[in-house]
């Protein structure tokens, strides 16, 4: 650390260095908070969490038991074990009691953007719900067709109050804030939807992934989806080669494999030759332009890329990268993949998922500077290195399986949050010593 | 309440980031271009050297600088691209001598992540595009049109994520450009991509190459007719093409720059991490390449960019230690170095801690600094002012005028000393022991006050009395003519040179005189209406030794009248308005532009553009130098004229860039003052002030002094302490042997007026000083030095163990008095209440000095406070303690002496990563951060619920643009006490750049006057390249972008000053305020640096 230090103090490493350097490091030895707890008070199991967007300050949750929590992650209330262990507890809490509050279960709770003075919650009983911060009353209500499973809001957006809203129904529906009215309905999904994320560049952009496994972009300034993510389609970084040197080809192939898995490459460009015509635009061999795709891919149209999965099942977790390059994805069939949203690539990077969840939707969670992803593998979160899939750390605590987890960039900490109704503190490790000395001197001056 | 903070530049960035070499401002001229980091400065090569041409500020930290040529252009166009994504393209405009902005504009994205290994910005060698690599993943096209325009950029992906260099191929049909990257399992890889422009695309290159060195870090591109790449390593240089690769081990080393010789490439100089400079030859037969060659040539310093001028020329631009031109001998020297260092620039940077002293005991303070990095690391020693350092000095009252003579004319030497009294003159001379004694000039009159002296030509003197003029031989000594004034009328003023004499007598007559050889000539005589009260015939045309004007200073109508010589015609006549008469006049010029100086009773400066034909005058400025009149006299040092105004705040007039600059001198009051240039005390200059006579020589002439302590090793934390006179520092020494490098670690101890290490104490073996503070404790008198350590051993990231160690200074050593073991790294050390207070790792602690038993002392710790990330900097303020911490901003503790415990009041709730914190006053505290941003909060006590008062507000926001290391209270300027600016607080800074900037606290009205103002001239001031003021000083981290505010850039509004009229008064209607009231205030200001 002193290294460190003097190195940038005398500009030998640049301040961004430092910090995104210090910052991985720290995350590199993240393990069960020994001086932070948060206090739980939900009696169901959590579904949904994330600390606000302004000012990193304040964590909301959502449980089965209809409670939504707020807790101030940066001030505790309280201590315990003499002054160590820092107790945040719950400084708002919505349950069944509150005359507004939900009947049921509470799938998702989102923090309005621009400030904390709003959060909108959704829940099993059909609805979603606007609360004022300050006086907790709910201050909009929209009826939707059917169990609510996700919301999501830009952290861009500028020009609209939009939450995009996902439900048993097969339509994503935008709910506008400003008016209180439906803005616009989005069909496309066969199937409801479990998970939706708006671009982290581009304020029009809403992802979805619906039970029928599909992943879908929508620029709601138009109609219809204009990208259906299709899993086979995995020519990422292909350029083609000099047209004068067809000798140095296979030379060329091999560098373009750069970072990635060599066997799943090869293993994909056999399985797109056995699916034929199946994928007739991608065996072209190069991407072709977005607006000659987004002209054939007219909305009604049922074209075959329009049936495209990206995964098996139901897509159950979706998450942008802060740069809003990447989309990391989950499915019912226990897989991870990790997606170029320019080209609209499956990267092919391959994820060591063992087991995840298959009914519910998870809330993953990815570094800020896209090195590691969490994701909740049933008890257990697991990071996972972005660009090699390997596992990198693995943080069981929970006894019961994890649904969500939200990477606080400010802190560097994880939150994790899940059936066992508790809410864990991962932070970078600080060494115990410091505890024992503490300790020490707290005897020095007792007597 | 110091929340309206006015930040300005004492000392300007001198880490030199980036050069290059090219015809810029004519296709003959062929020109070095100097970026440090916000400045760039445009040198022109002259056989003499590099000559300055232009330093502009630039409104961002540059990224990158390039030199390109368009096609069919005759010169070269500048392009430069900034830190915060904007980049333009620049032009010399010859006609008006001044840069112009071809193009501009904003390269930032909303997408992608930026790069780690900081920013590429590269140009096709044929011109047809810029390539930008500013976001990981990501490699920005702009493309050229066949007029040399800019079109529409465009992102092309980039698959390689963790690029490390990207060139461009030269000789490549299709723009083609080769990366170097690494892989996620830490192997490196060379690649080339051409760039398809019409699909935006790249399509695969010409050739690749798998598993290059592991440290390669730089790619160079050699032109045709060879073309390919070299890749430079740790541990070997291959080149590479799509047909070659010749590859050679060389010494461990870390490649930091390169420079190109020859237009073909075939030879290369590397500058390395330990500042060796070496040269790389690439052999060829033809156009096949058929092997490398590396010869070392020598040392310079640590190059950070190297730029080969011309013949054997190569400037060497240095981050770590000061920039160099340097020559290469084709013979080694006696050590085997071929490198010659003819020049050295003064590099300050980086700024790692400095203290702010004042060890002359005059009131005015001192910065010294910790500079430089690894073998350059100096301390400097910076004062405002030029100082003046005492040879010799005579008690001597009542001295009412000096000049100094010759002893004959063709004598380089002064040898005479004319001393006048109110009723007598004394010789002084330097005799052959080169003692100043006494002596006798018999044609002299020595029983009167002599009003005037010089040398005059055929080895004779000239004295002039209040009765007469004496003309005397200087090899005899004998009068040889005499000019007596009418009877009736006395002598009151007059001045002389080498060929004329003119004075003045009651009744306001002027008389002219010649002098010939032995004769004295009247030549002509003219009666003016009032008495004159001052005047000057200084020769500034091209007769060194005959004036064609005469300046004269009149009582009673006040004005300055120009008169031609020798027939005495009235050519100009100025009034000065007032009440004050002109005390002083002088004709003088500098740098080829001739000036009228006219100085007041009320110690004023009036200065005039003079025309030497019409003896027009213009441009009429007002400066305030003092309270006392003012005696102007020229001088010369290092062959340049200056002038120095002798009065109760001596100032030295001096011009640089065309333009009149004042700095004070160190020295309280001086009544006179005359050049004394002897061969025993060359340059000197004598000096009359309060009842003593000073010789003694000057510094260089510039505002702000600079002394060099070159250390061989790195000074971390340094510390002074009054009484023992002693500077201590926590420093560090690499050693050479290995790439890596392995370092011992010291605490020194230095003579506060020598800068001699006395006393040296070694760390142990992987110890560090973090920290060093200079205290005492309560229930004791001693004044102890105490160190904070740490063991930075390899395996931990953290440090877990770390030391204070407590020293006395007893007969110059460093002796050790008690140590105390901490379990992490002390990184900030603080006096507290008579004890201690250190920061260590998460926690801050506090510790008693406690009397054992046997007598001897030790460190007890009382109490601290947990709850850091890293506790990096602190500072204290009575019972308050205020803690900037790595990563959460700035938080606020009390120490509550009932319960004996550190409590938490407050803190900042934002991610600010800090970089150093300072306590304005009681409520407001500054911290500047990682992102180079500065910002105030404020404690608010008077907050209505405990969520208020828990929280430090921010006030105050700026982005600086500096990377801050540390703050300290205090002055680089005397703080007197009659002047307005002598009441504002200000907080000295030291940046990586090597910046010593200065905080001032203004009155809020001041303030609010000066925002206006600045709100003004940036509507008058462009910035270079297009570039906003508004938008450079946005506080600017990852999450926001916010408008300045309850910030002012000094730096902007002193430059009011060098504006032309037509502008000023400009923004004077603007504003609503005349010009002069502007200027005066705006000067003020410039008297806080």
């Amino acid at each position: 650390m002193w290294k460190e230090i003097e190195r940038r103090e005398s500009g030998k490493i640049c301040p961004h260095l430092f910090a995104s350097r210090l910052k991985s490091r720290r995350v590199a030895s993240m393990q069960l908070s020994n001086s932070k707890d948060i206090v739980s008070p939900h009696r169901g199991s959590i579904n949904s969490l994330q600390v606000d967007l302004t000012e990193g300050r304040y964590l909301l949750s959502a449980a089965s038991d209809a409670s939504v929590a707020v807790y101030d992650v940066q001030q505790p209330q309280d201590y315990e074990g003499g002054g160590l262990i820092a107790k945040h507890k719950s400084i708002l809490v919505l349950d069944k009691q509150h005359e507004e509050g939900h009947k049921y279960a509470v799938s998702s709770a989102v923090w309005y953007p621009v400030d904390t003075g709003l959060f909108i919650t959704g829940s099993y009983d059909n609805s979603i719900k606007v609360w004022d911060t300050n006086t907790t009353q709910m201050v909009m209500n929209f009826k939707m067709p059917g169990k609510v499973y996700t919301t999501a809001m830009s952290p861009l957006a500028t020009s609209h109050m939009l939450i995009a809203a996902g439900t048993e129904d097969v339509q994503v529906r935008l709910c506008d804030i400003a008016s209180g009215a439906f803005a616009h309905t989005l069909s496309g999904h066969r199937d409801g939807v479990m998970t939706a994320q708006w671009s982290a560049s581009n304020e029009w952009v809403l992802i979805t992934g619906g039970c029928d496994g599909a992943i879908r972009f929508w620029d709601i300034r138009r109609a219809g989806c204009f990208r259906v993510l299709d899993q086979s389609h995995s020519q990422l970084g292909r350029r083609s080669p000099v047209l004068s040197r067809v000798t140095a080809k296979a030379s060329t192939s091999k560098v373009l494999l750069g970072g990635q898995n060599t066997s799943a490459k090869t293993g994909m460009a056999l399985r797109k030759l056995s699916y034929g015509n199946g994928t007739k635009q991608v065996s072209a061999g190069k991407i072709p332009a977005k607006t000659s795709s987004k002209q054939r891919l007219h909305p009604g149209m049922m074209s075959i890329r329009d049936r495209a999965t990206a995964h098996y099942g139901a897509v159950t977790g979706l998450r942008v990268t802060e740069d809003g390059m990447y989309l990391l994805s989950t499915g019912s069939d226990s897989r991870l993949r990790l997606w170029d949203i320019k080209s609209g690539c499956n990267t092919l990077v391959n994820f060591e998922t063992v087991r995840l969840q298959t009914n519910k939707a998870i809330q993953l969670a990815i570094s800020p500077d896209s090195s590691h992803v969490f994701v909740p593998c049933m008890a257990s979160v697991k990071a996972f290195d972005f660009w090699s899939g390997k596992t990198f750390m693995t943080f069981r605590g929970h006894y019961e399986n994890v649904n969500c987890c939200w990477f606080s960039s400010r802190d560097q900490e994880l939150y994790t949050a899940g059936n066992d109704r508790q809410i864990l503190v991962w932070s970078p490790f600080v060494s115990q010593e410091m505890e024992e000395e503490a300790a020490l001197d707290r005897d020095c001056w007792s007597d | 309440m110091s929340i309206w903070n006015y930040v300005v530049t004492a000392h300007k960035p001198t880490n030199v980031t980036h050069s290059c070499v090219g015809n810029f401002t004519s296709p003959q001229e062929l020109n070095l271009i100097i970026a440090k980091c916000t400045r760039i400065e445009i040198h022109l090569l002259t056989p003499q050297g590099l000559q300055p041409m232009l330093d502009v500020p630039i409104y961002g930290r540059i990224a990158t600088l390039e030199l390109f040529r368009p096609h069919g252009e005759t010169q070269d166009f500048l392009f430069i691209a900034t830190e915060k994504y904007k980049f333009c393209v620049l032009q010399w405009d010859v006609d008006a001598n001044e840069l112009v902005t071809r193009a501009m504009g904003d390269v930032s994205d909303r997408i992608g992540r930026p790069t780690d290994n900081g920013q590429i910005g590269i140009i096709d060698p044929d011109c047809r595009l810029i390539g930008l690599h500013l976001y990981d993943g990501l490699f920005k096209v702009i493309p050229f049109d066949n007029k040399g325009l800019l079109k529409e950029a465009f992102n092309i992906r980039l698959e390689e994520l963790q690029v490390l260099d990207i060139k461009f191929l030269y000789g490549c049909a299709k723009p083609t450009i080769v990366v170097l990257y690494q892989d996620n399992k830490d192997a490196r890889h060379v690649k080339t991509y051409e760039i398809a422009l019409k699909d935006k695309d790249f399509v695969e290159g010409p050739w690749s190459q798998n598993n290059v060195d592991n440290g390669a870090n730089l790619l160079i591109p050699v032109p045709p007719p060879l073309c390919g790449v070299l890749i430079i390593g740790e541990e070997t240089i291959v080149y590479c093409s799509a047909n070659a690769f010749k590859a050679i081990p060389i010494r461990p080393s870390i490649t930091k720059a390169y420079g190109r010789v020859d237009a073909d490439g075939s030879r290369y100089l590397l500058g390395d991490h330990a500042g060796l400079l070496q040269l790389l030859v690439i052999t060829h037969e033809k156009e096949k390449v058929t092997g490398l060659k590396i010869e070392l040539l020598g040392e310079t310093s640590i190059a950070s960019t190297i730029s080969y001028l011309d013949n054997a020329y190569v400037f060497i631009g240095s981050s770590y230690g000061d920039s160099q031109l340097i020559k290469l001998n084709l013979q080694p020297d006696a050590k085997g170095s071929y490198v010659e260092v003819l020049e050295r620039y003064v590099n300050l940077g980086p700024i790692v801690d400095f203290c702010v002293v004042d060890l002359e005991r005059q009131g005015q303070g001192q910065v010294v600094t910790c500079s430089g990095a690894y073998k350059d690391g100096s301390l400097r020693v910076v004062r405002n002012g030029i100082g003046i350092n005492e040879q010799a000095s005579v008690e001597l009252q009542g001295i009412k005028g000096m000049w100094s003579l010759r002893s004959s004319t063709d004598d380089p030497f002064d040898t005479f000393l004319v001393v006048s009294f109110i009723n007598e003159t004394r010789i002084l001379a330097m005799n052959l022991e080169d003692e100043l004694e006494e002596t006798e000039i018999e044609g002299f009159c020595s029983q009167v006050q002599t009003l005037f002296c010089h040398d005059a030509v055929h080895n004779q003197l000239v004295q002039v009395t209040s009765s007469s003029v004496k003309l005397v031989s200087s090899t005899t000594r004998d009068l040889r003519n005499e000019w007596n004034a009418p009877s009736g009328y006395s002598i009151n003023v007059a001045t002389a040179n080498a060929t004329q004499v003119l004075l003045a007598t009651g009744g306001g007559h002027l008389v002219y005189l010649e002098i010939g050889d032995g004769i004295l000539m009247e030549v002509k005589h003219a009666q003016l209406e009032y008495e004159i009260s001052c005047l000057d015939i200084n020769p500034i045309g091209e007769n060194p030794h005959y004036s064609q004007l005469a300046a004269v200073g009149m009582w009673t109508d006040i004005s300055i009248r120009i008169f031609s010589l020798p027939d005495l015609n009235l050519i100009t006549k100025e009034n000065l308005g007032g009440e004050i008469i002109p005390r002083s006049v002088l004709l003088c010029s500098f740098e080829g532009i001739t000036y009228l100086l006219c100085a007041l009773g009320d110690g004023h400066l009036l200065n005039f553009l003079l025309n030497m034909e019409s003896g027009e005058l213009t441009n009429r400025k007002k400066v305030s130098l003092g309270t006392q009149p003012i005696t102007l006299r020229t001088f010369s040092s290092k062959n340049t004229t200056h002038v120095f105004a002798a009065s109760d705040r001596p100032t030295v007039i001096y011009s640089s860039n065309k333009k009149l600059l004042y700095s004070n001198v160190n020295l309280k009051e001086v009544s006179h003052m005359c050049q004394f240039n002897t061969a025993a005390f060359p340059d000197s200059l004598a000096i009359a002030k309060e009842g003593e006579l000073t010789i003694g020589t000057i510094d260089d002439i510039q505002k702000l002094h600079i002394r060099s302590i070159p250390l061989g090793e790195q000074a971390r934390r340094i510390c002074h302490q009054e009484q023992s006179r002693t500077f201590a520092l926590c420093s560090l020494k690499f050693s050479q042997t290995s790439s890596e490098g392995s370092e011992v670690n010291f605490v020194r101890l230095l003579d506060d007026q020598t800068f001699e290490i006395i006393s040296t104490y070694a760390l142990d073996t992987f110890e560090c000083g973090c920290s060093i503070l200079s205290c005492t404790f309560s229930d004791d008198s001693n004044v102890y030095y105490c160190v904070g350590t740490a063991y930075v051993l390899p395996e931990e990231n953290e440090p877990s163990k770390g030391r204070v160690l407590v020293f006395i200074v007893e007969d110059g050593k460093l002796q050790l008095i008690a140590e105390k073991e901490t379990k992490g790294a002390v990184y900030s050390l603080n006096a507290f209440n008579g004890k201690l207070l250190a920061a260590i790792n998460q926690k801050i602690q506090l510790y008693k000095w406690m009397l054992r038993d046997d007598g001897s002392r030790e460190l007890q710790s009382e109490c601290g406070h947990h709850g850091h990330i890293l506790a990096l900097y602190v500072q204290t303020h009575g019972d308050f303690i205020v803690v900037g911490d790595l990563m959460k901003s700035i938080s606020l503790l009390i120490y509550k002496h009932e319960e004996g415990a550190i409590e938490e009041r407050a803190r900042d709730y934002n991610a600010n990563w800090m970089t150093g914190v300072e306590i304005l006053d009681d409520d407001t505290y500054l911290g500047a951060e990682n992102n180079y941003n500065l910002f105030t909060v404020r404690k608010n006590s008077e907050g209505a619920t405990d969520e208020e008062r828990a929280r430090l507000e921010v006030v105050g926001e700026y982005h600086l643009g500096e990377f801050v290391n540390r703050f300290r209270h205090g002055s680089l300027v005397m703080r007197l006490p009659d002047s307005e600016v002598g009441q504002i607080p200000t907080v000295i800074f030291g940046t990586v750049n090597g910046v010593i900037g200065v905080i001032a606290s203004l009155p809020h009205d001041q303030y609010v006057f000066l925002e206006k103002l600045q709100t003004s001239i940036r509507k008058v001031i462009k910035g270079v390249g297009g570039l906003s003021h508004e938008h450079w000083r946005s506080f600017y981290n990852e999450k926001k972008t916010v408008d300045a505010r309850n910030f002012l850039d000094g730096d902007l509004i002193e430059s009011f000053l060098d504006l032309s009229r037509g502008r000023m008064d400009e923004i004077s209607k603007a504003m609503g305020v005349s010009t002069e009231e502007l200027s005066k205030r705006v000067e003020e200001l410039t008297r806080l640096h």
